[in-house]
């Protein structure tokens, strides 16, 4: 059995390509898909952007054409103009390609903000709705467990999460790094525009305390106060309200810097050398650059916030050849798991051809012998002790050849050599219980439980 | 009691180490053993001070050695105290690695100097080395805290982007430290200096003897006062006191260890 994965994502098709194969009620799609012989799993990952299909079958080859058949008839619905330009905007990948391609979505690490929280929320989602509609069994069980775990790991062992990489976010961390909590300070928003709004809803998300609006035009500065409790003020008082003020957010229209240094140096000899914290993001500028020089206070405009919000970027796209170790780990995890679950077949054949061997020989010799019965009962007990014990190496060693490559390699040989693909008789017979050990027990759910996902 | 001491040692140095790695790699709980390790550690050293008096010389309180163990050991109590309070990481390394050279230090030490604290001067002498080595314990958090807000107040003017790795507190989180642990510290050190004079006095006859330790001691507590009115009495900003936090508490170690070094 072979993960497939095929899909489109922002790297391959545009948004109003992507949004074409929005999914609404994904239960259904899952259901057709399974329908089809060659599908044997299915979860479908719809974001806004990616949609992608990954699938367990036992024909890779042939499922490519099934897919993408299954991408313009199901999905679009017909939408696009030929079957060649979705094949230029998808992509199929299969084995280990398939794996890692999965761990790295859920991951983060496939995003177009590499690191962004929402994907492993949105993965989960993918997977309950699949688990919910029975189109998913214990391959792709197995495989989104790990992919959540290495999700998990991803973050943790990596700074790929860490940094934020918006403009707004990156103020409200600057601002954490000044005051130990936003919940007892004071803003003063100087300006009533949506670039304002937009950085007091960011940092209104961490609780920040007061806030105080001052704005040329009074009742722009009383709506924004009213929507957010705060009180509103004309600029001329900006003096008196500047030395409580532990924020100031400020955006306005105008020629000229409307905090100068000497009016900002004024206001921080009353505050007693509590810090205050400038963000300029108006265009032209509203504060005298040279309030960056004083003592207490830090001053970010637009451009030096976003030059921070862009090394963030980078250092997390650094942090991405970690992950890929990680991912890389975790996905042998995964194939040696799979090795020992496609062992099981070639162990059960095995026994079973040893077991109509055993039979056939014992009957041929008891009638022969004309054994009675504690007698035969005598030989059938040594004949399958010496098929049990001429067994256990073998089996012991296919169950244990958990490495991808050897393993495989020897279910193959173990095939060719016992004639397992060429069973004559018996094959239809009840196959005789075996022990499979861990990987079997995944079969059935165990630890898989899909109610269990995080 | 050296027993105790070593296994300090060794627990603190695990500590330090196991900090560094779990910040480097990162694995967080490394870090939160790292802590245990460091708790564990002052406990080894608290019984290990409770079982000095039956080392056979016992060492005295007031050796160097044993003054800066006990320095050690409450520096690590105010550091714990303080990574339960605020997010700092990347003090736990630094508390780990200068706790192990305190409490190591004190293993090295040659005990049965103990005539050195003289007649008829009671519990003067262990109090004077206890009161002053808390000081120097809490005026080394406070020199700490101050070189962290440098650090940070120096990224935040040159814009850099924020470390994560190695995350400092906030700058009003680490003046808080600053100043409650001045106060604290100086506190400890004048009465540190109370008790030394009066131990003088038991053992000399004079309250100042004009010696290189009693000197360049007596010159620190005066910067601290300075420093002390400063803060509190006059209007100087959280950078100059964190400089001043620091560089206060490079001249008590010198007038404290460094002298008896130089000299």
């Amino acid at each position: 059995m072979k993960v497939v994965v095929f899909g489109m994502n922002h790297r391959t098709a545009p948004v109003e390509i992507r949004e074409r194969f929005a999914v609404p009620e994904v239960g259904g799609v899952l259901r057709k898909l399974v329908d089809r012989p060659e599908i044997a799993e299915a979860v479908l990952i719809s974001t806004c952007n990616r949609v992608e299909l990954v699938v367990t079958t036992a024909n890779p080859d042939a499922v490519q054409h099934v897919l993408l058949e299954f991408f313009a008839r199901e999905l679009a619905g017909e939408t696009l103009p030929t079957r060649a330009s979705l094949r230029e905007m998808t992509y199929l990948h299969h084995g280990r390609e398939a794996v890692e391609h999965v761990f790295r979505v859920a991951s983060a690490v496939d995003s177009m903000v590499v690191g962004e929280p929402q994907i492993l929320g949105q993965v989960k989602d993918a997977y309950r709705a699949a688990v919910e509609a029975a189109s998913c069994g214990a391959v792709l069980s197995r495989l989104f467990q790990r992919a959540f775990a290495t999700a998990k790991r991803v973050k943790n062992e990596t700074g790929i999460a860490e940094r934020p990489v918006s403009v707004a976010r990156v103020a409200v961390l600057l601002a954490k790094q000044i005051f130990e909590t936003l919940e007892s300070k004071s803003a003063l928003l100087v300006g009533a525009g949506d670039m304002i709004e937009a950085a007091l809803v960011a940092l209104d998300d961490h609780g920040l305390g007061s806030r105080r609006v001052v704005n040329r035009t009074p009742a722009h500065a009383e709506a924004l106060a009213r929507r957010f409790g705060g009180t509103a003020h004309g600029l001329d008082e900006l003096d008196r309200l500047l030395p409580e003020t532990d924020v100031v957010l400020a955006c306005v229209g105008g020629s000229g810097p409307i905090l100068t240094r000497e009016r900002v140096e004024t206001s921080l000899r009353r505050r007693q050398g509590r810090p205050l914290f400038l963000i300029d993001i108006g265009v032209p500028r509203n504060i005298d650059p040279g309030v960056h020089e004083i003592d207490n206070a830090y001053l970010y405009d637009l451009d030096d916030l976003q030059e921070v919000a862009d090394s963030n970027e980078e250092e997390r796209r650094r942090e991405v050849r970690r992950a890929e170790q990680i991912i890389v780990e975790e996905r042998e995890h995964f194939e040696g798991w799979l090795v020992a679950l496609q062992a099981v077949p070639t162990i059960r054949d095995l026994t079973q051809r040893a077991e109509t061997i055993r039979r056939g020989e014992v009957d041929r010799f008891a009638g022969r012998l004309a054994l009675d019965d504690p007698r035969r009962e005598l030989l059938e007990q040594m004949t399958r002790s010496i098929v049990n014990k001429l067994l256990h190496a073998p089996i012991s060693r296919l169950r244990d050849e958990t490495d991808r490559e050897v393993g495989l390699i020897r279910l193959e040989e173990a095939r060719v050599l016992f004639g397992l693909d060429a069973l004559p008789a018996g094959r239809d017979e009840p196959p005789a219980p075996i022990e499979l050990g861990e990987p079997s027990a995944s079969l059935e759910l165990g630890d898989d439980d899909p109610e269990s996902v995080d | 009691m050296y027993e105790f001491q070593q296994i300090a040692a060794a627990l603190y140095l695990a500590a330090g180490v196991g900090a560094l790695l779990g910040l480097v790699l990162p694995a967080p709980r490394m870090l939160l053993g790292a802590r245990l390790g460091l708790a564990l550690g002052a406990l080894f050293q608290a019984a290990a001070f409770a079982t000095l008096h039956r080392l056979d010389p016992a060492p005295a309180l007031t050796d160097l050695a044993q003054a800066l163990s006990v320095a050690t050991w409450l520096g690590v109590l105010f550091g714990l105290a303080l990574l339960v309070r605020i997010r700092l990481p990347g003090f736990t390394p630094v508390l780990g690695l200068v706790a192990f050279l305190g409490a190591f230090g004190a293993t090295l030490s040659s005990p049965g100097n103990e005539a050195a604290v003289g007649e008829g001067s009671g519990s003067i002498p262990h109090a004077h080395v206890l009161l002053s080595s808390a000081g120097l314990a809490a005026l080394g958090l406070a020199g700490l805290a101050g070189l962290f807000f440098l650090l940070e107040h120096r990224s935040l003017k040159r814009r850099r982007k924020v470390a994560h790795r190695f995350p400092l507190p906030s700058l009003e989180g680490l003046d808080r430290v600053n100043r409650v642990a001045l106060a604290l510290g100086f506190a400890l050190l004048t009465f540190g200096v109370a008790t030394g004079v009066l131990w003088n006095e038991a053992r000399s006859g004079t309250a100042l003897s004009g010696g290189l330790h009693e000197t360049w001691t007596v010159a620190a507590w005066m910067i601290y006062l300075g420093l002390f009115a400063l803060r509190f009495l006059g209007r100087q900003g959280a950078r100059q006191a964190a400089a001043s936090a620091l560089a206060g508490f490079a001249f008590l170690v010198f007038a404290v260890v460094g002298i008896g070094i130089v000299s």
